[in-house]
């Protein structure tokens, strides 16, 4: 399991580099002067060259992977040349918003969606059988913005019940919670389907299994052979599922925060790109790669866990 | 639905008494209460320096913040009033005397606000060393002549109008201390080290909302709200939403939005609509063929018809432009020179050698009105038989593609659409198609050595009428070029909640600080 472990980390720092240096090469092909767009029409020329100068862009893109690297190793990620601030700082301070967002939204669809797929895979073939699955299928097919905005509409504007911007007061985390119930709603609800059916199709296979006829044959209780053996297994590829989903999530964490005016790293991004902020743009590309390869890390690590031959995979 | 009628309180109540949290209805209690005024900007704060602002989002906050000697007046016409100066007098072409009022005092234990500090902040903003984006404000300046500790004398180059509609009453007028700001190193970012208006920079909470609070040591007209919260919201429908459920008191409304709100009203608020300075047009690049041939030039101008592109893009909410200078400003014109006319459109391409027409592209920023606009143009432009490629780029592109120092791409660049913001002063539409500007802003190409020398000495006139005579001729000018096709000033479509009565500039601009409660 160590030398599993050991692997799978040199594979995730491997991927993160390789994500990084592909990110640094596309910068070098984005049209559009960023210190033009970065300070405007009434920047003198002189101005200009600094700024280049201060994001680096006046060095061949070898030097500028090799600088951002030699900074990353030393825990510097570099300035923000619009506001002077640490880039780190600013990441890490957009960080925890896009995290509660993501981790609301995988709890509460891992909640309905996981027992939905059991029920469904139990009473296989039933009415309900068949509920679930249409429900399941037409949550994968609306778009998330889709349920956004109707969201919004719904219970904040005709309603009242929600707000419709921001994260809630600083300091206030049951104000927080109640600014995440929409946003969450949204990102959150396809997953409900996908996890629905993932885990039916699962338990469905392990269900059929040999293992699981014996326990019945010993007479085991039927609630206990469901969720004590065959869940067990047929989680696994719902956990590595679940992995992906969370990195997944920062890509849908974008729109959630745009179109509810959340601050968040995904935010962050889309501005930095719109404004050709190079720096933080690396920065929080930086965080966010990790954050992804780490989410993937732990999640084949459960899978190895649970399952002894997933360690050979590697 | 109609049936359902909880409240957002009554739904926290509700959710607090199923046993959530009996402080979940408190904090959202607290939050509905209170004298607190919710604004929407646009984007983050970026820079807190009037010498390194980067645009509206910090002129909104640094307008509360700092004082200058005079502000913009609310109200539908262009005026200024006394704001830190208790006198402010122009006593020749180019001495301008000021007093300070009683009372003005930096935050931070900063001490009294001085004619010293006017000094500092007027020359440090005309500094070349300091090398700020807005040195042009103050470009005239020539020294700040110190009286005493609460009056002086701008002593100016040459006169120099723009100045009163400009740099005294702007971003650039903004008083800073000089103790504090030396003490920082010459300049600051987003942390002001000593505040002076009605309001202080309270807590920023970046990407998330700037919190002002009011100023305890303000001596004047004490401003209606204990806070100004300011949220930024990039995407304009979700504030729309966000006024209409009642999380925020104002913000601006897209063009499209105003037709819809003039019909009904947002829920719990309303509309007012304003007149935009800034202006749109429809460009030609006159060293990229065909565009080089005058005749093509004014077959485009005479082909497309402005109202129908107008009301595409902005559903009938925008009035047709007559040139760069918008209603209410000294130069604006009643009409053009050129006027919708297919046949002559036709006759012209003829007369070109052109008249089986051609392709060209068509280059535009790519959001909802441009695009609408530029379909419109498209469908105007295939009557005379040009057929027209629209090339849509993201703002980082776009705003490099005339740019002669960003590549190649200006080489390019054929038709295209551009919109520019504007101060109320003429002079900021017409600097930046001056022949020194070909390659930097302008992107038509455009050389009019007439139009140059106009510029330079329209800035310097103080005869009005004279000033106005020259602002036509020199848009009279971009006519005969063929180059332009003015669309449209547009329109400022303002949401605020019902409660609030706003203060608001001609063009919809926001003056915070003068908020209020509806009577």
């Amino acid at each position: 399991m160590l030398l599993y472990a050991l692997k799978r980390l040199g594979l995730a720092l491997i991927i993160t580099a390789v994500a990084l240096i592909l990110l640094i090469s596309m910068i070098q092909l984005i049209p559009g002067d960023p210190a033009a767009v970065l300070l405007g029409p009434l920047a003198s020329p002189e101005m200009r060259e600094m700024f280049r100068q201060q994001m680096g862009l006046d060095q061949p893109a070898l030097v500028q992977i090799a600088r951002f690297f030699g900074r990353v190793l030393t825990g510097d990620l570099g300035t923000d040349v619009l506001t002077n601030r640490s880039v780190l700082v600013t990441v890490m301070e957009q960080v925890p918003f896009t995290l509660a967002l993501i981790f609301a939204s995988i709890t509460w669809s891992a909640l309905i969606g996981i027992p939905l797929g059991c029920f469904a895979a139990l009473y296989r073939g039933s009415l309900a059988d068949r509920i679930v699955g249409i429900l399941s299928v037409s949550s994968i097919a609306l778009p998330s913005f889709v349920i956004a905005i109707y969201g919004l509409l719904l219970f904040s504007v005709k309603l009242g019940w929600f707000p419709t911007i921001g994260a809630g007061d600083r300091g206030d985390p049951i104000d927080q919670l109640y600014h995440l119930v929409l946003p969450s709603l949204a990102v959150g609800l396809g997953w409900v389907g996908y996890l629905a059916r993932m885990v039916r199709a699962s338990m469905l296979e392990v269900l059929s299994e040999n293992h699981v006829r014996m326990a019945r044959a010993f007479g085991l209780e039927e609630r206990t052979i469901t969720y004590r053996y065959a869940l067990k297994i047929a989680i696994i590829p719902t956990v590595v599922l679940l992995g992906m989903g969370v990195g997944n999530m920062i890509s849908s964490a974008v729109f959630a925060e745009i179109v509810f005016a959340r601050p968040g790293v995904g935010k962050l991004i889309f501005d930095a790109i719109s404004t050709r902020n190079y720096p933080v743009v690396m920065g929080a590309v930086m965080i966010t790669t990790g954050f992804y390869v780490l989410c993937t890390l732990i999640a084949d690590l459960i899978a190895a866990g649970l399952d002894p031959r997933v360690r050979s995979t590697l | 639905m109609s049936g359902i009628s909880l409240s957002r309180r009554q739904m926290l109540a509700a959710l607090a008494a199923a046993g959530f949290s009996p402080a979940l209805y408190r904090s959202a209690a607290l939050a509905q209460g209170g004298k607190v005024l919710k604004v929407r900007s646009y984007a983050d704060i970026q820079n807190l320096d009037p010498a390194f602002r980067k645009g509206a989002p910090e002129d909104d906050v640094m307008r509360n913040i700092f004082v200058g000697l005079a502000d913009m007046t609310p109200g539908d016409t262009w005026k200024w009033r006394l704001d830190a100066a208790s006198k402010l007098e122009q006593t020749d072409a180019t001495h301008i005397d000021f007093t300070l009022m009683d009372g003005l005092v930096w935050s931070d234990g900063h001490g009294p606000v001085t004619a010293d500090d006017v000094k500092f902040s007027f020359e440090r903003m005309a500094d070349p060393k300091l090398d700020s984006p807005y040195k042009g404000d103050w470009e005239v300046l020539d020294h700040v002549e110190v009286k005493d500790d609460k009056s002086g004398t701008i002593v100016l180059k040459a006169p120099f109008p723009p100045l009163w509609n400009v740099g005294l009453v702007f971003g650039s007028g903004k008083i800073v201390s000089r103790k504090a700001v030396e003490a920082m190193g010459g300049r600051f970012d987003t942390k002001p080290p000593a505040q002076s208006g009605r309001y202080l920079l309270k807590e920023w909470q970046p990407k998330q909302r700037v919190v002002l609070a009011r100023n305890p040591d303000w001596k004047g007209e004490a401003p209606y709200f204990d806070e100004i919260h300011v949220i930024p919201i990039e995407d304009a429908k979700t504030a729309e939403l966000g006024l209409e459920a009642g999380d925020i008191d104002y913000t601006w409304v897209e063009a499209s939005s105003i037709p819809r709100f003039k019909k009904t009203p947002p829920k719990g608020g309303k509309l007012a609509v304003k007149p935009s300075l800034a202006y749109v047009w429809l460009g030609m690049n006159v060293e990229a063929a065909p565009f080089d041939k005058l005749e093509v030039r004014q077959a485009v101008q005479k082909a497309i018809d402005v109202p129908s592109v107008l009301e595409a893009a902005y559903f009938g909410a925008a009035e047709p432009a007559t040139g760069i200078i918008a209603p209410g400003l000294i130069g604006h014109r009643e009409k053009t020179l050129y006027s919708f006319n297919l046949d002559a459109a036709r006759e012209l391409l003829k007369k070109a050698g052109l008249d089986s027409g051609f392709e060209c592209t068509l280059s535009i920023l790519n959001t909802t009105e441009f695009t609408s606009a530029a379909q419109a143009v498209q469908a105007n432009l295939a009557e005379i038989g040009i057929t027209v490629t629209i090339q849509q780029y993201d703002s980082g592109t776009f705003w490099s593609l005339g740019d002669q120092k960003s590549g190649d791409s200006w080489k390019k660049v054929q038709l295209i659409i551009n919109r520019f913001s504007m101060q109320p002063d003429p002079s900021f539409a017409t600097d930046w198609f001056t022949p020194e500007q070909i390659g930097v802003w302008n992107w038509e190409r455009w050389n009019s050595p007439e139009f140059g020398e106009l510029n330079k000495k329209a800035k310097i006139e103080l005869d009005t009428q004279k000033r106005n005579e020259m602002y036509v001729r020199m848009q009279d000018l971009m006519d005969e070029s063929g180059a332009y096709v003015f669309l449209t000033h547009g329109a400022v479509g303002v949401c605020t909640s019902d409660k609030i009565e706003p203060a608001l500039m001609p063009n919809g601009n926001p003056i915070f600080h003068g908020f209020k409660a509806t009577a």
